[in-house]
């Protein structure tokens, strides 16, 4: 499993909460390569860590121990301000519960990352709307998230979390909040941007389904991760 | 109501003490806000007047210089009036302790003890009354005075030794002393304040008391304590009004504070709630719930301010007592007394207040849905769609405060229609909001990703942020009311003394103020020696008494005017030519505009004015603007006042220099020829200017400390919305986040936020306190005082407001940025 020219290296990543007094781990000593361009569904039962692992890769959760790099890129090593700007430009976040801004229209959500990256040129924001059209919200460009369904807001999320063409997608259960025909619509839609683009997208979820979708399918049970053989 | 459902609420604000304290603070503060300090100067003036009263049910008055004391020898013992006794009191200065007045009062041991508790009580104690008659320097000390005490009139000094301790805070500030030492010290020699008297209740009383007032002779009147102390009582009250006003500002103020910390908790809750719910816990119970906490809040927060109060009380009364003696009569008691009623008021209003802004955050929790959290989408479309409601309502109520303005006639009326007025005006702040976030909405566009967010959020967040914006605005209003108010009453009085004290030195005797009338005078040969001063061209005299009209006390001043003088008077009613030459008869007056204006008495009207030949009618000549008294002021010319009253002498006066004449020599000259006659005080008019103007200031030093306690009780709101808005953004500000927002640019985000809020509360504080002052010069100051004030707007001011709102604002927003901060996103997000 270990690849010194893999797109993201774990090496002996250790993370642990304190529960009351009690230190909680969640896993110790996690090794994993994962090569630039692949979709890997990440699974395992509630509480193991799946989410913490996302959010480790993001740089918003700092390890007790270990190192993570991705692209080269040591997160580990840098400080705060750092993997801030690693993750406004490399990294796209879907959340299960879309977490849209609700005070920004759907084009001010979209152009959000954008704009957080100063890349505001009109060929850019052309970019940006041709995506929106792409995932079907072009004509709902001025509307409110809480106007959209639920759907619609993962859409938008999924457009959101790829429009400064990031190198990297965390998706924790996107399609974990939708029914069953949403839900695959979403997948769908998320392959075809993973397709066209080449970004690499790690995706937590429960569904055996969406699993079967992926090139690598890992599981994450008592601090352990494992790869299954497809 | 099980409980375990009482302890599934009560938990959260204990597991919050700090929230729970911010609760209980501004429930604290409202309770104060009740004019605790004002209650307590009202007490201490009530004390004043009991001690000299003491059991006497009438009294013998005379004019400017009280009862001849032979009158009252006559009466005792050829008419064997009795139980009668003299007094004698006024108030010197502690020569030790510059500022402290003391009252003196001058009994008459043999026949004092029917009278006077303190007395009474003290014969038997550890000395013995009778050796105040033996010891000239003896007194009755209240035991913080030490063993003797230094009291000074004009330039002599008297020292008092103690013969015997006064005990009890009620005769703090007291002194008494045998009669005849009163009248040495006080300067009333053969003189006395008034003869008490103790008459039988009933028929029997009254008819005694009209066979009386028939045998006195003319100068000497009969009345009752209680009416000349409630006459003395009244002419604070519309100060004490003002101080009411100020509090209830707060109060407005305190219950937005505590509505804000009641939502704080309730969205906190949100998700408790809706659990509650789900589990059978029913709205209505719900409802009980959140008013059942907010009650044992209010009694929290009212036990507080009960503390903070008599902190604060004492602190403030100072401020209430210097201004009362400045402006009204003399008290020495500075002690701070509160009664338990001026408690259980502010007790009372601490409860309903938190029951009353606690209604909506109990609503919002009774309408969580069961078993999940009420949306901010929800709640916010429901205030959005309340705009309208808003808006009628705002307008609904500025149309009310404008018609009870108008239609009203009374003070009180005028205070209902400010209320009205700023509750409507707060009332529109959230509608005006949501335009101004419309009009920034251009201007943001060009500024940046931040601060389109910034602007838009206050629009969407109205539940929040519109409370916080009008509790801001209300709170500036004031400042800005306020402000322009005693801007322009200074103004107006600036210009008004500059035009009055317009001599070029003014020359009075030594002395200190005794009520409304000085009971020094310029001697007649120091007055012929300024008149005969080289150099002096003109001299102008004034002699101020106090008369009773209706049983109460007006400054009449006998003047006898250089035309320079006369040029001071402003007349304001009446041709002024027509005007000065009746009053130059002695037989007309001029009476001043609050006199005019509180009586409906204009140009041609007759006004009966006692005499010491008996009540005699003056015709009024006219009609000047005066802020010299609220209680108005009558102009007699001296040949009148020679004519009916038996009192020849000159109070003071004012001297105009010869052209060409150097101020300083002049002044000098007139030291050297007047100084061997007379102590006398030599001043120029810029100083008796200065003087007025830190009186002036002075009374407005409470005024400021009720803005500054407004403000911050605002600010503390403003911190309380924020801090709920924070709560409830927290994982919309973790997604920013983890799109890589920095921490800093989340900061940037909320203190744009705040400042736009800060920046809206000013901009509305501004139009709405120009209402404020317009109506508190226009109609409450008129009313109160019966004076024409002119609007004078300070741009500074104006800008200040602005500025301190935005200020006050980012310093609210500031602890809530620290706690985003210090939120990890991981675990905000972590929360789904």
């Amino acid at each position: 499993m270990h690849n010194s020219s893999a797109f993201i290296q774990i090496r002996r990543l250790t993370r642990r909460y304190l529960e009351g007094e009690q230190p909680r781990r969640i896993f110790t000593d996690l090794d994993l390569d994962i090569e630039r361009g692949a979709f890997i569904a990440l699974l395992g039962p509630s509480g193991c860590g799946k989410s913490t692992l996302l959010n480790l890769l993001s740089g918003i959760d700092l390890p007790d121990a270990g190192l993570i790099e991705i692209n080269g890129c040591s997160l580990t090593e840098m400080n705060e301000a750092e993997r801030t700007r690693f993750r406004r430009r490399h990294i796209g976040f879907v959340f299960q519960f879309f977490n849209l801004i609700p005070t920004l229209t759907v084009e001010e959500n979209l152009f959000l990352p954008l704009e957080l990256n100063g890349l505001i040129s009109a060929e850019q924001r052309d970019r940006a709307l041709e995506l929106l059209d792409h995932v079907g919200l072009g004509e709902r460009r001025n509307s409110f998230p809480e106007r959209l369904s639920g759907g619609e807001q993962q859409r938008l999320a999924i457009a959101r979390a790829l429009v400064h063409g990031p190198l990297l997608l965390l998706a924790d259960e996107p399609t974990g909040n939708l029914d069953a025909a949403t839900g695959t619509r979403i997948l769908e839609l998320l392959l075809k941007l993973h397709r066209q683009a080449g970004t690499t997208i790690i995706m937590v979820t429960h569904s055996q389904e969406v699993a079967g979708r992926a090139d690598r399918i890992l599981t994450l049970d008592a601090g352990r991760i494992q790869e299954l053989a497809r | 109501m099980t409980p375990l459902f009482w302890r599934a609420l009560a938990r959260h604000p204990l597991r919050h003490p700090w929230q729970l304290g911010l609760a209980i603070l501004g429930i604290a503060l409202v309770v104060v806000a009740v004019d605790l300090a004002n209650a307590s100067a009202r007490r201490s003036f009530a004390l004043a007047m009991e001690r000299i009263a003491g059991q006497a049910t009438h009294r013998i008055v005379g004019g400017v210089s009280g009862v001849a004391e032979a009158q009252y020898v006559q009466m005792r013992v050829e008419q064997a009036l009795r139980p009668s006794a003299p007094v004698v009191t006024g108030y010197l200065p502690n020569a030790d302790r510059p500022g402290q007045l003391l009252q003196i009062l001058g009994i008459d041991p043999l026949a004092e003890a029917p009278f006077r508790h303190p007395a009474a009580d003290l014969s038997g104690a550890d000395f013995d009354i009778r050796a105040l008659l033996i010891n000239p320097a003896a007194a009755l000390l209240p035991e913080a005075l030490g063993e003797a005490v230094t009291v000074q009139h004009g330039e002599q000094r008297f020292t008092l030794h103690r013969a015997g301790t006064l005990r009890g805070p009620e005769l703090d500030g007291l002194i008494i002393t045998d009669i005849s030492t009163a009248q040495t010290l006080l300067g009333m020699a053969g003189r006395l304040s008034h003869i008490d008297l103790i008459l039988p209740d009933g028929a029997a009383g009254e008819r005694q008391a009209e066979e009386l007032r028939t045998k006195l002779p003319p100068g000497l009147r009969l009345e009752r304590p209680d009416q000349r102390n409630q006459a003395l009582a009244d002419l604070s009250a519309s100060f004490s009004l003002n101080l009411t006003a100020m509090s209830l500002l707060a109060l407005i103020v305190g219950m937005f504070l505590i509505y804000n910390a009641m939502t704080f908790s309730i969205v906190q809750r949100r998700s408790l709630l809706g659990l509650l719910r789900a589990l059978g816990v029913s709205r209505r119970e719900l409802l009980i719930g959140v008013l059942g906490e907010a009650l044992l809040l209010g009694l929290a927060g009212t036990l507080l301010g009960g503390v903070l109060g008599l902190w604060l009380g004492s602190a403030l009364v100072h401020l209430v007592t210097r201004t009362i003696n400045d402006l009204y009569y003399v008290l020495s008691v500075r002690e701070f007394f509160i009664e338990p009623i001026a408690l259980a008021k502010g007790a009372a209003l601490g409860v309903l207040a938190t029951l009353t802004a606690a209604w909506l955050p109990a609503r919002e929790a009774a309408d969580v849905p069961p078993g999940a959290a009420l949306s901010r989408a929800h709640l916010e479309s429901g205030w959005r769609a309340s705009l309208p409601r808003f808006l009628l309502g705002g307008l609904i109520l500025l149309a009310a405060g404008g018609l009870t303005l108008i239609f009203s006639l009374s003070l009180a009326g005028g205070f209902v229609g400010l209320f009205l007025l700023m509750i409507g005006c707060a009332l529109l702040t959230p509608p005006i909001v949501v335009g101004l976030v419309g009009l920034n909405q251009r201007l943001t566009a060009r500024c940046g990703l931040l601060a389109r967010m910034a602007n838009r959020d206050v629009a969407r967040h109205l539940s929040r942020t519109g409370i916080a914006v009008a509790a801001l605005m209300v709170a500036f209003s004031a400042t800005v009311g306020v402000g322009v108010m005693v801007d322009s009453f200074r103004g107006g009085v600036a210009i008004w003394i500059n035009d009055l004290l317009n001599a070029d030195l003014y020359i009075a005797p030594a002395a200190i103020e005794n009520g409304n009338h000085r009971t020094e005078t310029l001697t007649p040969a120091a007055l012929t020696a300024l008149r005969n001063t080289p150099g002096i061209a003109a001299v102008s005299t004034y002699r101020a008494i106090s008369v009773d009209l209706d049983g109460r006390p007006v400054v009449l001043i006998a003047v006898d005017l250089a035309p320079a003088s006369q040029a001071g008077y402003r007349l304001i009613e009446g041709d002024a030519e027509a005007a000065w030459r009746a009053f130059q008869s002695g037989e007309a007056i001029l009476i001043s505009e609050p006199l005019a204006y509180r009586r409906g008495l204009s140009v041609g009207d007759e006004l009966e004015l006692p005499t010491d030949q008996g009540v005699r009618r003056f015709t009024i000549a006219g009609v000047f603007l005066d802020y010299g008294s609220e209680h108005g002021r009558i102009l007699l010319h001296r040949a009148g006042y020679e004519r009916y009253w038996h009192n020849p002498t000159v109070g003071s006066a004012a001297a105009f220099a010869a052209p060409g004449e150097n101020l300083a020599l002049l002044r000098e000259r007139v030291q050297e020829q007047l100084g061997p006659m007379q102590s006398l005080l030599i001043r120029s008019s810029r100083a008796i200017q200065q003087r007025t103007l830190e009186i002036f200031d002075r009374t407005f030093t409470i005024t400021q400390v009720l803005r500054v306690l407004a403000i911050l009780v605002a600010v503390i709101g403003v911190l309380s919305a924020l801090l709920a808005l924070q709560l409830e953004r927290a994982r919309e500000f973790a997604t920013l986040r983890a799109m890589g927002m920095t921490a800093r640019e989340i900061g940037s985000l909320v203190l744009l936020q705040t400042g736009f809020m800060g920046a809206a509360a000013g901009l509305l504080a501004i139009p709405t306190g120009l209402l404020l002052a317009s109506v508190l010069i226009f109609v409450i100051n008129r009313r109160a005082f019966g004076w024409s004030l002119p609007l004078t707007v300070e741009p500074g001011l104006l800008l200040e407001t602005l500025a301190l709102a935005i200020g006050a604002a980012l310093l609210a927003g500031l602890y809530p940025i620290w706690r985003m901060a210090r939120t990890r996103p991981a675990e905000a997000l972590r929360v789904e």
